[in-house]
């Protein structure tokens, strides 16, 4: 009986020791974490801000949030769940919150966060939509999260050449659906499709076959979420 | 030769594990977080470098606290130890180097469950001194760098035609299979018939000697 006890005594103080080891690298860490996440955050923020084809932001550089308070500022809308809005047509879901900004022109831009579902969990995407009067165009797009898909397959839908194909969608786009080429019956590809990605994103494509080979569900989940953000701006911000 | 005895040279334990024991090459150990990690150069020395450093600190904790650590609970404690230090690699990796902490996702915590990691703590840091244990734990780890590195390097070449993202030639030399999982199987398994065939070669000679 005396040896269990001992055991579990030495076990439990391993533990303890562990615990406290760990509470400490915690509080060390912390702030640089907070300080990371939100810098991935900001940088983000302003990515989907920038026109891709100009390279210029499309709000003035005093708007660019640069702390958390400032980035406060922004919010349009939030929820306490954390959701703001799920497709019911597709798995796409919106996270809370959402940022409003407004454009050199006087136009809203919002800037959404919101997650599809990959091949391994979720894929987070940030995208800015610009309010237009003919509808919401789509500016840009980051990939956020996407550390659970296949590296060298679904981990690539945020190298640049890849992200740009879901930049400039325009709302005509998103009225029957955003979805990416193979959904769309446009496989294999034609002659001379890259010279048309633009008129494919007005019906609503998304080439991203040629550029991720063997991977269809990543870039689905990304369409899914840029589809949910879409839905959620029709209803809410009309 | 570096085993559970520690009555071989200090030099010779840590030489070891970069050849003779490397954990992947020779004893064949970790290899799902090598092969998936490996997709390119910077992602297999991030792995690397986290693993090595989880292996140096377990190796010599675990030497530390092996006198007081009853045998019928030294595998949860080891365990306990191991998850410990790959918790604090997490926490830093995610503060201060967040690209490859966000790149490498879901393969960093799962360092607790390489069995290179168990293997050297219950084969040698469990059986003997803190010194031997740091030297064997350098070793292994460096040697695992190396193999990581070389597999990264292999299939970033051969798989998108760059080594840490500088091209070294064009797109359309590419075999786009190296960086997929098929790609990894093909490139371990000939590294390891290469190594294995210097081994013999070697062997062959100092038999020819004898």
């Amino acid at each position: 009986m005396g040896k269990y006890i001992k055991t579990a005594l030495i076990l439990a103080s391993l533990m303890i020791v562990i615990g406290i080891i760990l509470g400490l690298v915690y509080m060390a860490t912390e702030k640089a974490m907070a300080k990371a996440d939100l810098n991935a955050k900001l940088s983000a923020i302003k990515f989907v801000l920038t026109n891709p084809r100009t390279g210029k932001l499309l709000v003035s550089e005093n708007q660019i949030p640069t702390t958390l308070a400032e980035l406060d500022l922004k919010i349009w809308k939030s929820s306490r769940s954390g959701i703001l809005y799920s497709d019911p047509k597709y798995p796409g879901f919106v996270l809370s919150p959402v940022y409003r900004f407004l454009g050199k022109n006087g136009e809203k831009i919002y800037v959404l966060t919101g997650f599809g579902v990959g091949f391994g969990g979720r894929v987070v995407t940030v995208a800015g939509f610009v309010q237009q009067k003919s509808g919401f165009y789509e500016n840009a797009i980051d990939v956020t999260d996407y550390s659970n898909e296949t590296p060298g397959m679904g981990a690539k839908i945020n190298d640049p050449d890849i992200r740009r194909r879901f930049f400039s969608i325009p709302n005509s786009g998103f009225e029957k659906g955003l979805k990416v080429n193979k959904d769309a019956f446009l496989f294999p590809l034609p002659a001379g499709y890259l010279s048309k990605l633009s008129q494919y994103k007005k019906k609503g494509i998304v080439v991203t076959s040629d550029v991720m080979t063997g991977a269809t569900i990543t870039p689905r989940a990304v369409v899914n979420t840029l589809n949910a953000m879409y839905d959620f701006l029709e209803k809410e911000a009309k | 030769m570096a085993d559970s005895r520690g009555n071989f040279s200090n030099f010779g334990i840590f030489t070891a594990g970069l050849i003779r024991q490397n954990p992947t090459f020779a004893q064949i150990l970790g290899l799902c977080p090598t092969l998936a990690t490996s997709t390119t150069a910077e992602n297999a020395l991030g792995m690397g470098l986290a693993t090595f450093i989880v292996l140096v600190a377990s190796n010599f904790f675990i030497s530390m606290i092996r006198k007081l650590i009853p045998t019928e609970i030294r595998i949860p404690a080891y365990i306990a130890v191991i998850a410990s230090f790959v918790t604090v690699i997490d926490l830093f990796m995610h503060g201060y180097t967040y690209q490859m902490w966000k790149t490498l996702g879901l393969y960093i915590p799962l360092i607790v469950v390489n069995c290179i990691i168990m293997g050297r703590a219950e084969s040698f840091a469990s059986k003997n001194g803190m010194f031997k244990s740091l030297l064997d734990g350098l070793g292994m780890g460096f040697g695992f760098i190396g193999a990581i590195l070389l597999l990264g390097i292999t299939r970033e070449l051969f798989g998108s035609g760059t080594i840490f993202g500088y091209t070294v030639w064009a797109k359309s030399y590419e075999v786009f299979v190296f960086v997929l999982p098929p790609g990894a199987f093909l490139v371990i398994g000939f590294y390891l018939a290469l190594f294995h065939y210097i081994g013999s070669r070697k062997k062959a000679k100092s038999t020819k000697k004898a």
